[in-house]
């Protein structure tokens, strides 16, 4: 350690940082941990003398810090491995009591170690005193007030600005004062564990820490590809949501887009046709993801979008090529309403779109970014690669009529509006693939038909016990006496909640507890003076369970479960 | 505290207890009631002294019926006495 500094100007500041550098930074990964080890001794040792040099200069508040400090080395000391806090406790020591004599010098230190790893160390060092430095902005709070705070925390970022400017850190500093002004000091200490990484950044300034860059929506595609899509509520939102980059393709197309709902000609979509299909396949598994989650806020924002947009979505129904593209552009405004419509209309127009196979470049486009919205057009989504080869217009505006009887509201109001030709063949292809693509998608979707999903599950459960019916019964059953016995299961499950409910309520409690359960096993004959519950326990579950509901006592005099 | 050391090995129960599917049919029955974590255990365990006792009666009663397969009657008889038994 001392070999790589030359004599000190400022003992104290210097050897501290020295040695602070020395030690290993678990930080930095990249530093070679062996060369530390012998500095680590050093440490442990220091602290309890920078400790008291810093005690000595440091006023009133800074004890204060210091005393959180210095409990925390005390604690660091004892366990053994949190190097880390206390070169940053060090520093910060350091910074508080000599500001204005070493901070720049670290240039000199720089120049000293003629290695990269000086470099390597006063960024670690900066880094640290940067964490450091929100370290104060964190103590403060337990044990000052926030008046004493401020000028305090200002005072340490400007030094430790300083500091880093010295050093020559250019984006780095500004980015620890940039999080120390932060307003929350949750910010400041994320901050501390990011900075880490600075150091091992700053020979690559582009991989520095910066604020990830927002995809700019491509407003003209987006329109597109809501016109596309005939699903008004969802889709809008999904778009927004949608981080996959299915929509680049959809760029040739923006322009025209701007204006108004711009159809790309038939031909155009048809070249879009290939990669729009690869990318609702690919978006497919993108939409599943989002869709579970989001269909609510995503019609949120896509409805103010769409109705920007003037596209209307619903229009999946009106997939007529004209006419399609006139609803598809008003129903914007009704998406909200039209949800639940959607899911029933989506669902013809998936059938009606597989049956024609009407594959339009635009559609798929916007059957990607709308099916993540929508998530009654799940079922739709999965048929849409196959219409994606067939034609477009005729197979749109086939779609359009068994469309019409299923969601006669959206029609009429859709098509007493200005059609643009261009949109419609694209746009009815795009919101019958969706629909498709979006069924297809998402299972859990909020229909009126609740009971399915009830019942899978709930025979699923009731086919477990029948099974393990027929392991007891060791004899070959038929198939009649399996429903029976699920009937019978049913009954008891009934039998059962009712008793615990009386049970629960006998003792006063709204919770059922494992002695209702007991009681319950008790009163049906099944525990006896003779035979205890935790004989059953033992008989008939398997260790793991055992071991949750017998109390076992281990060692260090505890038992569990606890009694 | 012993727990966490003493199952973290084993992870896989073979005869899992479907946990989830019983606080699911409890929370339909009863909503405005809660089961605690120890009893979902236990409900699990009358299920299957339940099924046990009614897989005994109805191997007795086929058996009495000289039948060598588990018929629909079987286990209705079977089920009517049981039942009775389970009511607590």
């Amino acid at each position: 350690m001392a070999d790589n500094f030359s004599p000190d100007s400022e003992p104290t500041t210097r050897t501290l940082l020295r040695r602070v550098l020395d030690t290993a930074d678990p930080r930095t990964p990249r530093r070679a941990r062996s060369t530390r080890s012998g500095a680590q001794r050093d440490l442990l040792e220091t602290p309890s003398t920078r400790r008291q040099r810093s005690q000595t200069k440091m006023t009133a508040r800074r004890r204060s810090h210091t005393a959180a400090s210095v409990d925390r080395l005390a604690r660091i000391q004892a366990s053994g491995h949190l190097e880390e806090q206390t070169p940053r406790t060090l520093l910060k020591n350091i910074i508080l009591t000599a500001p204005e004599s070493s901070i720049v010098k670290p240039e000199a230190v720089v120049k000293l170690v003629p290695s990269p790893q000086v470099v390597q160390h006063t960024r670690r060092e900066s880094s640290r005193g940067s964490l450091e430095l929100q370290l104060p902005e964190l103590e403060p709070p337990t044990t000052l007030a926030p008046g004493l705070l401020a000028p305090g925390r200002r005072k340490q970022r400007l030094r430790l600005s300083e500091f880093q400017q010295g050093m020559d850190w250019g984006h780095l500093s500004q980015e620890p004062r940039e999080n120390a002004d932060a307003s929350s000091l949750t910010s400041s200490l994320n901050l501390t564990f990011a900075m880490p990484l600075q150091p091992q950044s700053v020979k690559r300034p582009g991989l520095a820490r910066r604020p990830p860059t927002r995809r700019v929506v491509d407003v003209g595609t987006f329109l597109q590809d809501l016109r596309d899509t005939s699903l008004a509520v969802a889709p809008p939102d999904t778009v927004l949501e949608d981080t996959q980059p299915f929509s680049q393709p959809l760029a040739g197309h923006s322009p025209s887009v701007h204006h108004s709902l711009p159809c790309p000609s038939p031909s155009g979509a048809k070249e879009v046709e290939g990669p729009a299909s690869r990318r609702t396949w690919s978006s497919g598994p993108g939409l599943q993801n989002n869709r579970p989650g989001k269909p609510a806020q995503l019609l949120a924002r896509k409805v103010e979008e769409v109705e920007a947009l003037a596209v209307g979505f619903p229009n999946i129904s009106s997939i007529s090529g004209e006419d399609g593209v006139e609803p598809l552009q008003n129903g914007v405004g009704e998406e909200a309403e039209e949800s639940m419509e959607e899911s029933m209309s989506v669902r013809e127009v998936e059938k009606a779109a597989e049956e024609q196979g009407s594959a339009r470049a635009e559609e798929p486009e916007g059957h990607t970014e709308v099916a993540e919205a929508a998530g009654s057009l799940g079922s739709i989504e999965a048929k849409e690669p196959e219409g994606s080869s067939e034609d477009e217009d005729p197979s749109g505006r086939l779609a359009s009529p068994k469309l019409a009887p299923s969601t006669p509201e959206f029609l009429r109001t859709r098509r007493l509006q200005s059609p643009e030709p261009a949109p419609p063949p694209s746009t009815a292809v795009l919101p019958s693939e969706l629909p498709k693509r979006l069924s297809a998608r998402i299972p859990p979707r909020p229909r009126i038909p609740g009971s399915r999903p009830r019942q899978d599950p709930y025979k699923a459960g009731l086919n477990h016990y029948a099974k393990l019916f027929s392991f007891y019964a060791k004899m070959p059953m038929e198939k009649k006496a399996v429903e029976m016995v699920e009937k019978c299961l049913d009954k008891y499950f009934q039998h059962l909640c009712d008793d615990l409910e009386v049970f629960a309520a006998h003792a006063g409690r709204k919770t059922v507890s494992p002695e209702d359960l007991e009681l319950l096993l008790r009163r049906q004959g099944l525990v006896s003076d003779q035979v205890s519950l935790h004989v059953l326990v033992e008989r008939h579950l398997p260790l793991e369970y055992r071991q949750l509901l017998i109390p076992c006592a281990f060692s260090g005099n505890s038992v569990f479960p606890t009694q | 505290m012993a727990l966490s050391t003493t199952v973290s090995q084993r992870k896989m129960i073979r005869r899992k207890a479907p946990l989830g599917f019983l606080k699911r049919v409890f929370k339909r029955q009863k909503p405005h009631l809660r089961l605690k974590t120890s009893s979902d255990l236990l409900v699990h365990l009358n299920c299957l002294l339940f099924v046990h006792r009614l897989a005994e009666e109805s191997r007795i009663n086929a058996c009495g019926s000289k039948c060598g397969i588990i018929k629909k009657e079987h286990v209705l008889a079977a089920a009517k006495v049981i039942l009775k038994k389970s009511r607590g």
